[in-house]
């Protein structure tokens, strides 16, 4: 769909103009930030921390009548601790999901550039079939149809609510990394495989040598961002019977049954993903910028 | 290519070996020296966590047990409705204590233990007041409930009720807190034990007669139902209510007297 | 009708392919209210999205700090915390403030959980929305602006009638992923028990025990839909193209 918008700048050589002092001169403030880049920054990130804290102590004003009650800060800092715990899950399903996703995606979008016509349309098959069905789907398809064990060559290797867990969520992101990686290998001007050609490398070396390590930096923002995505998903394996901390939260909703608690506890744990994942996204940016430049 | 081929040899090494499963149960569980068995977190009295996250109630100390009548260490597993019986085909777990109703279509999934151990119906908890006293009341209402229930669509076939079904207890009680439902559809076992002790539940009541008892049955897979595994468990349940343990230990759970437990008793001594 | 559900019963009782919404009216019943209510769900999400985006995009330009801050506060809060959890906190807390006092005395809430569905759904693609028309904006050139305003059109009108249509051709390829996304996105409404087609499914497969059937069929569901409204953006690329601009 891309395509029919930009013109192609694969097919022109980087080498006309690429010179920098052929380039017009641009004022580098004007073009480097952005409306919403300049409105964000830390200050601003903390001013939305206050925002949160204030909502919360505003809550406890609010009810300072009913002395004998535990303040909703005090009853938040007393589940902090494992939450805290339940977070760190979330986390590390998340980059495990990620490790697992990017290897997959990466083969899988080198086969999806593949000379041979099978190998590339099944690729492109496997890609497009996990990357339009829901995450929560595939999740429910993990969890309920891989089996608990699998015996491979007599050996049991066991398969826990977790780490299927894991390997539902790392399926979409083998597909987008699948993606992103065909688009990156794409993106290489053809000079660079036809000079690799003429030095007698193989297409294998090719590969490995010269078009792969360029791709990196090209891949680098899109996979950042999918990170950032993946970890705003792994709150769905909650809903699939795998202990995070959505089940944790609403346990702790559920013991104190309080519904002044409901608004403060659900902002508390939204805040955490967004201190987490802010600076994600705020790097991908920056890095986007500064890589685009260069093409 | 190489990937590929891997990947297709992967997935069929998978499909291969998931029919697989061990010739004797039993024999395993007493190899493995400990028992895996699917307990509900989150119904108490029967199955709920205390203060210090161990999983307690009158179904763990059955399947405690079962543990101790084998000889090995007891793991416990949380299930919930949706996941039970998928979890032992698959043989995450060995056993099912969850609360499971057992009926028809049950039996040709998974092998249910005879005699049952218990016995429970369907029941609604709403707010005093709601007007609601025959099950009738309920046409064209929203009812919170628990997804795979087994009485779901009969209350939703029978009294046209629009069944909103959430995966776990807590949700399903914060959608009839904040007023999504007009009640809250669950085992009349659960709303009486809640209702008895939780003070949160001082302005709810249970307006109906209980429907649909069914008996409770422990579960072992299918294909062990009739193998030494299957009459270990039939012989424990069986002791169970002979010796009056049942009864036993559901007092000491501060559960109300079950009429179930009683009849079993008498019948089977 | 009859041979239809004749064949699904043959293919249970034959090969064990229990396909109940073939030859179980009840469950059919369900299952096609399930793919409605995903429909429904997905094109009003899609459309208060769209307002969402176009209207945060037009505000982002406007003089007014203020505002800027505020439709920026609104895009990092929703682009960087989890949507199931934004929609929880909307059903199970701010439901649970917002609510009036039913004709029994008892309190009931304003929106219903239908209601929340698309209403965090929107705010969450919404968010997406403003920063891909904005972007799309950007690439209208100003002298198209210079003109209009020579023309006599205020900022609103500029903004209607000349950079929006301009701007959405521009961002129709990342809109479409985003669009894309939304209607993946629309299975979250699972959680608060909105019965779309996975919580339709899954009552089935928790009734009728055929799990492995009802999820090939849900895969399956999904796709087709993802399939028709990538059909439908393409036609729409297609109708708005702008003649010699790209290929």
């Amino acid at each position: 769909m891309r395509a029919s918008f930009y013109p192609k700048t694969r097919s022109t050589p980087p080498v006309k103009g690429a010179l920098p002092v052929l380039l017009p001169y641009r004022s580098p403030q004007a073009t480097q930030l952005s409306l919403h880049e300049k409105l964000f920054n830390g200050w601003t990130v903390l001013a939305l921390m206050l925002g949160f804290a204030w909502i919360m102590v505003q809550q406890v004003w609010a009810q300072s009548g009913a002395a004998q009650q535990a303040s909703v800060p005090d009853i938040l800092l007393k589940w902090t601790p494992v939450l805290l715990k339940g977070f760190g899950f979330n986390v590390l399903i998340s980059i495990l999901s990620m490790a697992i996703g990017t290897v997959l995606g990466v083969g899988l979008g080198i086969l999806q550039v593949s000379p041979v016509t099978a190998t590339r349309r099944t690729a492109w098959l496997i890609t497009q079939f996990f990357r339009n069905s829901p995450w929560l789907v595939l999740l429910f398809y993990c969890i309920l149809l891989i089996p608990f064990e699998i015996s491979v060559f007599g050996l049991d290797i066991p398969f826990p609510g977790w780490v299927k867990a894991v390997i539902g969520l790392s399926l979409p992101v083998m597909a987008y990394m699948s993606e992103y990686m065909r688009g990156a290998i794409l993106s290489i001007p053809s000079g660079q495989w036809e000079s690799a050609d003429s030095l007698g490398f193989t297409r294998g070396q090719t590969m490995r040598e010269v078009i792969l390590p360029q791709t990196v930096k090209r891949l680098a923002p899109s996979w950042m961002n999918l990170y950032a995505v993946l970890t705003m998903a792994t709150p769905l394996v909650s809903i699939v019977g795998v202990s995070d901390v959505m089940t944790l939260t609403r346990s702790a909703l559920a013991a104190e049954s309080r519904v002044d608690l409901l608004i403060p506890m659900y902002l508390y744990i939204l805040s955490w993903f967004f201190i987490y994942c802010y600076p994600i996204s705020r790097l991908t940016v920056r890095l986007e910028r500064k890589f685009a430049v260069k093409l | 290519m190489k990937i590929l081929a891997q990947l297709t040899f992967g997935a069929a090494a998978l499909v291969l070996s998931a029919g697989i499963a061990s010739a004797d149960k039993l024999e395993d569980i007493t190899a493995a020296g400990k028992i895996v068995v699917g307990v509900k977190q989150d119904y108490r009295p029967w199955g709920y966590l205390d203060s210090d996250g161990n999983i307690v109630g009158l179904e763990i100390d059955l399947a405690k047990d079962v543990a101790d009548k084998l000889g090995v260490a007891v793991e416990l597993v949380p299930v919930v409705s949706s996941n039970r019986m998928e979890f032992l085909q698959q043989g995450r777990i060995d056993l099912i204590i969850a609360t499971m109703g057992d009926n028809e279509k049950r039996r040709k999934v998974v092998g249910m233990i005879e005699p049952n151990y218990y016995a429970g119906g369907a029941n609604v908890i709403a707010p005093k007041g709601s007007g609601l006293t025959a099950w009738a009341d309920l046409d064209g209402k929203d009812v919170c409930a628990i997804q795979g229930a087994y009485y779901n669509k009969q209350v939703a076939r029978d009294y046209s009720a629009n069944i909103v079904a959430f995966a776990g207890v807590p949700e399903a009680t914060a959608a009839l807190a904040n007023g999504s439902c007009v009640g809250f559809v669950y085992d009349n076992t659960w709303i009486e034990s809640q209702l008895a002790s939780d003070a949160q539940w001082a302005e709810y009541e249970m307006p109906f007669v209980t429907e649909q008892l069914q008996p409770w049955a422990i579960a072992v897979p299918l294909d062990e139902l009739d193998m030494a595994y299957g009459d270990k468990m039939r012989d424990i349940v069986t002791d169970w209510h002979k010796s009056g343990f049942l009864i036993e230990r559901n007092a000491a759970n501060g559960i109300a007297d079950n009429p179930f437990l009683q009849e079993q008793q008498d019948r089977l001594k | 009708m009859e041979s239809f559900e004749a064949f699904f019963s043959w293919l249970y009782s034959d090969h064990g392919i229990n396909l109940t919404i073939g030859y179980d009216s009840y469950d059919r019943g369900r299952f096609l209210d399930g793919v409605w209510t995903t429909i429904k769900l997905s094109v009003l999400s899609i459309l208060f999205s769209l307002i969402i985006g176009a209207v945060g995009a037009w505000v982002q330009g406007s003089p007014l700090r203020i505002l800027r801050v505020f439709i920026g506060f609104f895009i990092a809060f929703f682009r960087n915390t989890p949507p199931l959890v934004q929609l929880y906190f909307f059903y199970f807390a701010v439901g649970t403030v917002l609510r009036v006092t039913g004709e029994n005395g008892l309190p009931q809430p304003l929106v219903s959980n239908f209601g929340w569905a698309v209403i965090s759904l929107s705010l969450f693609a919404g968010a997406l929305n403003v920063e891909i028309f904005r972007s799309g904006i950007e690439a209208v050139p100003k002298s198209t602006i210079e003109a209009s305003e020579a023309l006599g059109f205020n900022r609103l009108q500029t903004y209607a009638y000349i950079v929006l249509p301009l701007a959405v051709r521009v961002a129709l390829p990342s809109l479409g992923t985003n669009l894309v996304n939304l209607v993946k996105t629309t299975t979250l409404a699972y959680a608060i028990a909105v019965p779309e087609i996975l919580y339709a499914s899954a009552q089935i497969w928790s009734d009728e025990l055929n799990v492995r059937e009802m999820m090939n069929v849900l895969l399956l569901s999904y796709i087709g839909l993802v399939a028709i409204l990538v059909w439908v953006l393409h036609r729409w690329e297609k109708a708005l193209r702008i003649p010699g601009y790209g290929v």
